[in-house]
């Protein structure tokens, strides 16, 4: 029996990341000395996540305009399909005060002769970032958030119908974390690695979003309850080949377009591209682009950086090591020098993901972050409905909802009492791949160590991608899916969750960590599976293709949400209503 | 770019809890191997290169290497972490040397600034 960790605190948050880390800050703020924050954070809080590379821009900033303008680019960027316009609007009215914050915590910004800062057009702005996750760190370590490092996160506890808490294992102690909290936000990254890595082998880590970001916050929400959002919709980005490397720095930071094989540029020359935007189309447009081009046989297709500023060209690795150092090293090694010749592009596997141009994630019935669970609170990615928010915007977000979450506190003066019962059943299901493996010992190991009767968490993972990519419109499809797929992957999803999990066996901590990664990668994989099947039309083009439904319709033209039913494993759908409150042509950007 | 650690340099940072790499790695992959006690990444694969070890480590004993299937032999690319930024040496497959000073964090002690 693994010894327990009982922690009884006010404010409990899980993911120590982008927006966690801010809304501990933001706490300890509004709530005063006296009110207890704990972080439960799956790696190390200095280091973890999205932002552990580094980044050097912050794609969300009022540069210009109004927040309302910002929320008119972003569902602009959508093609115009619904947003949380309140949401967004939220945040950017508050985005440009966190950077200030940010800025005098110690990122350093850069900045133009005059002192502004130095920005990439109207929403975007420059920074050396490879420090940003620890800037981050410190912003939660300042409000003096008890910090919980290698705590992973299995399930929120519920109780007489409010959010009272979570539990975990220790991924280094292997003890099991039993947390009593009066209000829990959620802050958890979105998910990479549905589908197969478009790099096999020792490079299939080599992805555009962080490979240890595996739906675990959509997965807990869904288990618990909660009505779920966008999964729809998924984020496919158009990146560097081979190394997946942003691509903002090459077109936003110096204006390169993309080109075909032919050297044309297509986005800014073809009358069908001019029609949805040119040079400057929606994120998923460019891909259509992108994929066109390539099935059409005009590929390979590049981002021209060789007619570019010189200038510019020249600071482009200083740019990338603070952000995507392996892509500086790629060009060493291939002899590639981008500003003698472009730079080849391709588009990413597809990730699922609530914060960048992705629309997936927990509902929240008000602007007040809760979700359909009372007490329990989303923010980061874990927040659906409302794209675009990026880094600024998501610790932005963070602050919100913490004061929500304080506001929250102060109607809740008693932890709930747990049912002892109930935390055994949960500390069950949280140690149960390390059992299966305890278990199936008994039946002996192949020569190389294998168990012969069960299978480890990369197989099933192997599986999944696979079924993923071929049924649910991966890479190699093109991102094309309809029915008759998607029937195929809903059958053999359902077999593995329903039958092959007995099987599931980690041989350690480290495996216990994988298996966990892909149970709760295969929650999402179910959400996204019947999201896309209900939602008969093409909304999103590029990023998801429904061959059999290629047109817009007026019936979606709303959220799809879905509630997950424990005891008969369906989902059920309900649609609801779109607010638009920033007047204009949705396709259309107001400035 | 998986990590390789060089048994020479490497010593397990000794007297530390836990060596620095183990720490601070996002994917939980760097660790000890039990009897030399030097780390190691325990799965070259699922490493996402975001260098964190190889900036952490106080031997300067870790180097990233870019996977094989995706880029030509040699090629190096080695940061130095200073108190308020990063220089990163670049040497490409034909032995040509790039030096970036880059930034890391504003402060008092702005010294050693590019």
């Amino acid at each position: 029996m693994p010894e327990r960790v009982h922690i009884d605190t006010d404010f409990l948050i899980i993911g120590g990341g982008t927006a966690g880390c801010l809304a501990a800050w933001e706490a300890r703020r509004v709530g005063g000395p006296d009110v207890a924050i704990t972080i439960l954070e799956k790696a190390f809080i200095r280091h973890s996540g999205c932002l552990s590379a580094g980044m050097n821009a912050l794609n969300m900033y009022i540069n210009e305009g109004t927040p309302e303008d910002y929320v008119s680019y972003v569902r602009y960027d959508m093609c115009g399909a619904p947003v949380r316009e309140d949401i967004i609007l939220s945040v950017a009215r508050e985005v440009n005060e966190t950077v200030a914050i940010m800025e005098k915590a110690g990122l350093p910004m850069k900045k133009k002769e005059d002192g502004r800062y130095l920005n990439r057009g109207k929403w975007n702005i420059e920074i050396n970032g490879s420090m940003l996750k620890p800037i981050t760190a410190s912003m939660a370590q300042a409000a003096n958030a008890r910090i919980f490092n290698r705590v992973y996160v299995t399930n929120i506890l519920v109780k007489d119908g409010r959010a009272a808490g979570a539990v975990g294992f220790g991924v280094r102690d292997g003890k099991f974390y039993v947390v009593r909290a009066r209000a829990v936000l959620l802050s958890a990254g979105g998910a990479a690695g549905l589908w197969r890595p478009a790099n096999h082998g020792d490079a299939h880590h080599r992805m555009w979003y962080f490979p240890f970001n595996t739906g675990g916050g959509y997965a807990m929400c869904k288990r618990a309850g909660c009505e779920m959002t966008g999964f729809d919709q998924r984020l496919v980005t158009v990146r560097t080949k081979d190394t997946y490397s942003p691509t903002g720095t090459l077109q936003i930071g110096m204006g390169a377009p993309m080109v075909n094989a032919r050297g044309e540029a297509f986005m800014r020359d073809y009358p069908e591209y001019i029609k949805w935007g040119g040079h400057t189309a929606p994120t998923q447009i460019r891909l259509l682009g992108f994929c066109r081009e390539t099935e059409n046989n005009r590929g390979p297709v590049y981002i021209d950086t060789s007619k570019g500023d010189p200038y510019k060209v020249a600071g482009l690795k200083s740019q990338y090591l603070d952000m995507s150092p392996s892509l500086v090293l790629y060009w060493g090694c291939n002899d590639i020098n981008p500003s003698k010749e472009p730079v080849e592009i391709d588009a990413a596997d597809p990730a699922v993901v609530g914060a960048h141009a992705g629309m997936s994630g927990a509902w929240t019935p008000k602007e007040d972050r809760m979700t359909t669970l009372p007490g329990l609170f989303v923010s980061g990615d874990a927040l659906g409905g409302a794209p675009s928010r990026f880094i600024s915007g998501t610790w932005t977000c963070g602050r919100i909802a913490a004061r929500h979450c304080i506001e929250w506190i102060k109607n809740q003066p008693d932890l709930a009492e747990l049912d002892p019962a109930e935390i055994d059943a949960q500390e069950e299901l949280s140690f149960r791949p390390a059992r299966n493996y305890e278990e199936l010992a008994n039946s002996g190991f192949w020569t190389d160590g294998a168990l012969k009767e069960g299978i480890n968490p990369k197989q099933m993972e192997d599986r999944m991608q696979r079924i993923m990519e071929d049924y649910c419109g991966g890479w190699t499809r093109m991102f094309n899916v309809s029915e008759p797929y998607l029937k195929v992957a809903r059958k053999l999803l359902e077999r593995l969750r329903k039958t092959q999990l007995q099987y599931l066996a980690a041989k350690d901590l480290h495996e216990l960590q994988l298996a966990w990664d892909v149970l709760n990668r295969l929650e999402v994989c179910q959400l996204v599976v019947e999201h896309i099947s209900h939602r008969k039309e093409t909304r999103y083009p590029g990023a998801v293709n429904r061959t059999d439904y290629p047109d817009c319709s007026e019936e979606y033209d709303c959220f799809v949400n879905s509630v997950w039913n424990p005891v008969t494993d369906e989902i059920t759908f309900n649609k609801r209503p779109y607010v638009q409150i920033v007047p204009g042509d949705r396709k259309k950007q107001t400035i | 770019m998986p990590p390789k650690v060089d048994p020479v340099k490497c010593d397990g940072c000794q007297g530390e809890g836990e060596p620095l790499c183990e720490q601070v790695c996002p994917g939980n992959l760097m660790t000890l191997e039990t009897e030399t006690k030097k780390a190691f990444c325990r799965d070259a694969g699922d490493c996402w290169d975001c260098m964190t070890c190889t900036k952490a480590c106080p031997r300067q004993a870790i180097q990233t290497q870019l996977q094989y299937q995706l880029a030509f032999f040699p090629g190096k690319l080695m940061p130095l972490v200073g108190t308020n930024s990063v220089t990163w040496t670049s040497i490409d497959c034909h032995g040509r040397v790039e030096r970036f000073v880059i930034k890391t964090i504003t402060g008092d002690d702005d010294e050693d600034e590019d």
